[in-house]
């Protein structure tokens, strides 16, 4: 890596991390009870140039690889996993559109990723884990394409302005389009009322009968299944970085609160069963921090990264809900309570075991990936 | 107009510990950042280029070892235009007195400054010592502890100062030595994006030879004082004055006590 | 043979002294012994007599220089000011106040001496004539000593409060001096405003005033109210109390709320949980009341009334005048 390039990585992660601490952490708690950012919260995120990090330069963005890039949601979500969600749902979106837009819709499209957020929308409520079940249509008209449709559950839906969509092209075959909230026929629908994450706005769209161009099309007519999954695959990487940061934080008030909390005459630190509990928390940090880690680092090797992109999300997901529940034992009553953050991060880890994809349908991934090996 | 910021590289925390051998500071491990008060001042430069009908150019300008250029680029991701490092081992082991000279010999040698910037204070030493005594080498007035300060006039500015419990307002004919308190401003951060251009921004290296010096005045040889120990401080177990009789009686005891404290 | 200087620089406050100087002279004092003649620099204006403020303290000397720019004199103009006076007298040592004006002349100073400065001392001591100055750094997390052996003058900046002025017995001798004032055109001193109570949030404020679950009814919130006004101070509370209405987070001291350092903390009713004391323990004069003797904050106050709360309130803002 030339030395300019360490040395900016080091600087990126030096202001996210003074960011996280004065602008983000402190709304940590009171996002998750007001179920929404505070205004004025994602003006300045994006006035900051969070939205470009990965953005390439060309378009006007920072252009930070995918380990920086990660390692920079990790630290945003020791602070608050909602806000590093947001930016996930945004940075996999920009990058299926890197993968698979052609160069005149990048041109067009990218260079506003600066301002606006991005999202990828497969969800409907015929159900997630089965893409085929969907109902969304683009039908041809000319060299246009006209699209109708009912998106749910997407990140950052209702905030985000640009959307790709996954809908049928054919009884069989899927494809993904990009379309904008300005299109005619483009509207919201319901917010989710989720119980964790609860400042990433997760929400509804609505299409109906949008007409976009041909060049909105992303890749190949057919493609909407390897585009969504590659869009899981970048997500699942940033996922994992989100959860090392959520088991980060976990670990921080389990070993502050024990230091401190007597047992009798004894603090917490000198009693065994505190012992397994945190270096179990510790453990199940590390070896997500080493999956999301490597995963990354193939993805910047131009290697294929699915398979260990899974094991992070997979593995990490399950490991910060148990790590917030021991967390949540050693603080006991209040660990319990409302007042104090443990508890909303076992409820912000646990959307991640549904969330671009269910863990099932994760092992299946890593199961048939490993058949075939 | 041309402002120059002098900023200096701290340790990331203060939680700095004893070497219990050697007795020396153990700095080990500890990353170096920009001393959070100088991005104060870098701020009121970006502010005032900002601002300003004519063109501000801002400068910054650090002395110490290399890795300090990181800081340099901090400063200019915020939106500095370019950057001067001091870096010479005969610099080494400096007072604020020899500090403040080569500094001062430094500005002497990017010329023209029309306001020269310092934080209040670095956090690691806490003197607040250097800009004051460049001020007095470059013969420069000063404005310390700045809490406000605009460009009123062609080549004036206007401060406000705060000092204990007085608030001074001040007017400065430019050239002129200001150090900002951080109440001044809140320092923007740098974006993304513009970490990654800071590294085209120039950046220029003035070695020992580089500059007009007297060597007597460099580093350690050129400084009076000399740190003898160093030494964790002892907590302070405070000594409990208990406070007796009836909440009345207490409570003048409370007062007597006060005053004596100068407290009220 | 004379004996040498010892220099306590008096600073004006508005038109009193600031009270860092009634305890420099004390500390000089003390220091002295036989060994230095100790002198209070005063620069005043031709009708002033601020001198009349210092005499009780009973330094040996107070050599008083009137010009009626010095009240509005800035920086470099004092400096330049006892750089006369440094040349003529030759003092061992000189101490500032390391007040905002202390900090920014002593500086200026040094520079023209081509000599060291320790700033912020919270201890002195000679080693013969070598003055040993005592600085904390690094936030206050180490501390070192610093000398400054070749050199002379020493000089040194002292943290305001960290001595206790006492009065003294034996008359000061008052003399005049003069100096040439040298006046920096280019810098003016437009106004001086008194500024009053800008504390808007607990962290900011140099007095507070600590309300827990002993002292949390209305009328106790009340008289704190009035107590903190007469202090010029904030009421801050621990965390029970941010779920009355009219306090709210921003107010709370403590692990999860505002970490605080004033001169000056009033703790009624609190019953100091670690999470507490981490907010506020580096306050510099803690006082606690509880009814509690066993109770934690008494471990870190430096005054300790057991007894009610209230009724310690009540009386101590009835003897407030
Ligand atoms: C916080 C959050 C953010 C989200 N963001 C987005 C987004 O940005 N874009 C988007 O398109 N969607 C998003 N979703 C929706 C998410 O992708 C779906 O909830 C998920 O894919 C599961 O779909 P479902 O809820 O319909 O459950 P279903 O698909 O109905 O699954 C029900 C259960 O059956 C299991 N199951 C189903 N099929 C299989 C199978 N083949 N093998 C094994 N097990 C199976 C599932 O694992 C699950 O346990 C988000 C969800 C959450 C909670
Ligand atoms: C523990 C400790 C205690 C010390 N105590 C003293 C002491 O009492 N007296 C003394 O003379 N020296 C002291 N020193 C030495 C002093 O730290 C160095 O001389 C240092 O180079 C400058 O002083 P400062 O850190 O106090 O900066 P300050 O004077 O507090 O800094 C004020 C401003 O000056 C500018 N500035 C400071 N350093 C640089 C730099 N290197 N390059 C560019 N701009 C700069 C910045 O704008 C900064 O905000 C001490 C050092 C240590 C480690
Ligand atoms: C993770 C975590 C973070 C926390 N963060 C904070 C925080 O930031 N700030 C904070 O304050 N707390 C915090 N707490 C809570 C803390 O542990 C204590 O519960 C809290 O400080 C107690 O507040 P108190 O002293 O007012 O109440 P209590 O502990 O109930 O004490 C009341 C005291 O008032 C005395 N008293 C009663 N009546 C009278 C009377 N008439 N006259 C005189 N004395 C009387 C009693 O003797 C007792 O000592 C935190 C806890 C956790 C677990």
């Amino acid at each position: 890596m030339p030395a300019t390039t360490a040395a900016a990585e080091k600087l990126l992660l030096q202001m996210v991390d003074d960011y996280t601490t004065r602008e983000i952490s402190p709304e940590d708690m009171p996002m998750d009870a007001a179920g929404d950012f505070p205004a004025g919260f994602m003006q300045k995120l994006t006035d900051t140039g969070f939205l470009g990090i990965m953005l390439p330069q060309e378009f006007g963005g920072a252009g930070f690889g995918p380990e920086v890039t990660a390692a920079a949601l990790n630290h945003i979500a020791r602070g608050n996993a909602s806000t590093a969600v947001t930016l996930e749902g945004h940075f996999k979106t920009i990058d299926q559109i890197l993968k698979f837009g052609t160069p005149a819709l990048q041109k067009q499209l990218l260079p506003s990723a600066n301002d606006r957020i991005f999202a990828f929308s497969m969800t409907e409520a015929s159900g997630g884990s089965n893409p085929m079940g969907i109902s969304s249509t683009a039908t041809r008209e000319g060299d246009h394409w006209v699209i109708t449709g009912d998106k749910i559950m997407i990140t950052n839906g209702g905030l985000a302005q640009v959307y790709c969509v996954l809908v049928k092209t054919a009884p069989k075959e899927l494809s993904v389009f990009v379309v904008d909230q300005d299109m005619p026929g483009f509207s919201f629908g319901k917010r989710e009322d989720f119980i964790g994450l609860r400042g990433t706005p997760v929400g509804e769209i609505v299409m109906d009968h949008i007409v976009v161009d041909n060049d909105h099309l992303l890749g190949k007519l057919g493609d909407g299944g390897i585009i969504g999954d590659s869009a899981h695959d970048d997500a699942r990487i940033l996922m994992g970085a989100v959860l090392t940061g959520i088991m980060e934080h976990e670990l921080k008030i389990a070993t502050d609160y024990a230091k401190e909390r007597k047992a009798g005459d004894k603090p917490l630190t000198e009693l065994q069963v505190t012992h397994r509990k945190v270096a179990d928390i510790a453990m199940r940090k590390e070896t997500t921090k080493l999956l999301y880690q490597r995963a990354a680092q193939l993805k910047a090797a131009g290697q294929p990264y699915s398979e260990e992109a899974a094991m992070a999300k997979a593995h990490g997901s399950r490991a910060a809900v148990s790590a917030g529940d021991d967390t949540l034992q050693i603080l006991a009553g209040y660990g319990y309570s409302r007042e104090y953050p443990v508890e909303h991060l076992i409820r912000d880890a646990r959307a991640m075991e549904i969330a671009e994809g269910t863990v099932e349908k994760m092992r299946s991934a890593i199961a048939t990936a490993e058949f075939n090996k | 107009m041309k402002i120059v910021v002098c900023i200096k590289q701290v340790p990331e925390t203060n939680d700095v510990t004893i070497d219990p051998v050697t007795h020396n500071l153990d700095r080990r491990g500890l990353a170096g950042v920009m001393n959070p008060f100088d991005k104060n001042a870098i701020e009121l430069a970006l502010h005032l280029k900002d601002t300003a009908t004519d063109d501000v150019q801002v400068a910054l300008l650090t002395m110490g070892p290399d890795d300090y250029a990181e800081s340099l680029r901090e400063g200019m991701a915020m939106g500095a235009d370019e950057g001067y490092l001091l870096s010479d081992r005969a610099f080494a082991g400096a007072d604020t007195l020899a500090t403040g000279y080569v500094i001062a010999q430094a500005l002497k040698k990017v010329g023209d400054a029309d306001l020269i910037l310092f934080g209040r204070q670095a956090v690691d030493a806490d003197t607040g010592q250097v800009g004051p005594i460049v001020a007095e080498f470059l013969h420069q007035p000063q404005i310390t502890y700045a809490a406000s300060l605009r460009l009123s006039g062609k080549n004036e500015v206007t401060a406000e100062r705060l000092l204990e419990d007085t608030k001074q307002t001040l007017v400065a004919q430019l050239p002129a030595v200001v150090s900002v308190r951080s109440e001044l401003n809140t320092p923007r951060y740098p974006t993304p994006r513009n970490i990654q251009l800071s590294f085209e921004k120039p950046l220029t290296i003035w070695h020992h030879d580089d500059l007009d010096l007297d060597d007597s005045r460099l580093g350690q040889a050129g400084s009076p004082t000399i740190v003898t120990k160093v030494y964790a401080p002892k907590p302070v177990k405070r000594e409990l004055t208990p406070l007796t009789g009836t909440p009345s009686e207490a409570a003048s005891q409370l007062i007597k006590a006060l005053k004596g404290r100068q407290l009220i | 043979m004379s004996k040498p200087e010892l220099w306590v620089i008096a600073e004006r406050r508005l038109d009193h002294i600031e009270p860092t100087t009634q305890q420099l002279i004390t500390k000089a004092k003390h220091l002295a012994g036989d060994q230095f003649h100790t002198v209070a620099i005063l620069f005043e204006a031709t009708t002033d007599h601020l001198e009349n403020e210092l005499t009780a303290y009973g330094p040996d000397e107070i050599r008083v220089v009137r010009d009626d720019r010095f009240p509005t004199a800035t920086d470099a103009e004092h400096a330049d000011a006892l750089e006369q006076l440094v040349k003529k007298y030759q003092p061992n040592s000189i101490l500032f106040g390391a007040t905002i004006t202390g900090r920014s002349i002593a500086p200026r100073l040094q520079a023209k001496l081509q000599t060291g400065l320790t700033a912020d001392c919270l201890d002195l001591r000679f080693d013969d004539e070598t003055l040993v100055a005592t600085k904390p750094s690094y936030g206050d997390n180490i501390m070192c000593e610093i000398i400054c052996p070749d050199h002379r003058p020493q000089m040194a900046t002292v943290r305001p409060n960290t001595f206790v002025a006492e009065a003294a017995d034996g008359a000061a001798e008052v003399t005049t001096d003069t100096v040439t004032f040298h006046p920096v055109d280019r810098l003016q001193v437009k106004a001086a405003v008194p500024v009053v109570n800008t504390a808007t949030t607990v962290g900011d404020a140099s007095r507070v005033v600590a309300l827990g679950r002993g002292a949390a009814s209305e009328a106790t919130i009340d008289t704190a109210t009035k107590l903190a006004e007469k202090l010029g101070g904030r009421i801050g509370v621990s965390r029970p109390l941010t779920d009355q209405e009219r306090f709210t987070h921003d107010d709370q001291i403590g692990q999860s709320g505002n970490t605080i350092h004033p001169e000056l903390i009033l703790n009624f009713g609190i019953s100091g949980a670690v999470q507490y004391l981490v907010g506020m323990q580096d306050s510099q004069t803690i006082v606690a009341v509880n009814s509690d003797k066993d109770a934690p904050i008494f471990d870190v106050a430096d005054y300790g009334y057991v007894g009610d709360a209230p009724a310690f309130m009540s009386a101590l803002l009835a003897q407030f005048v």
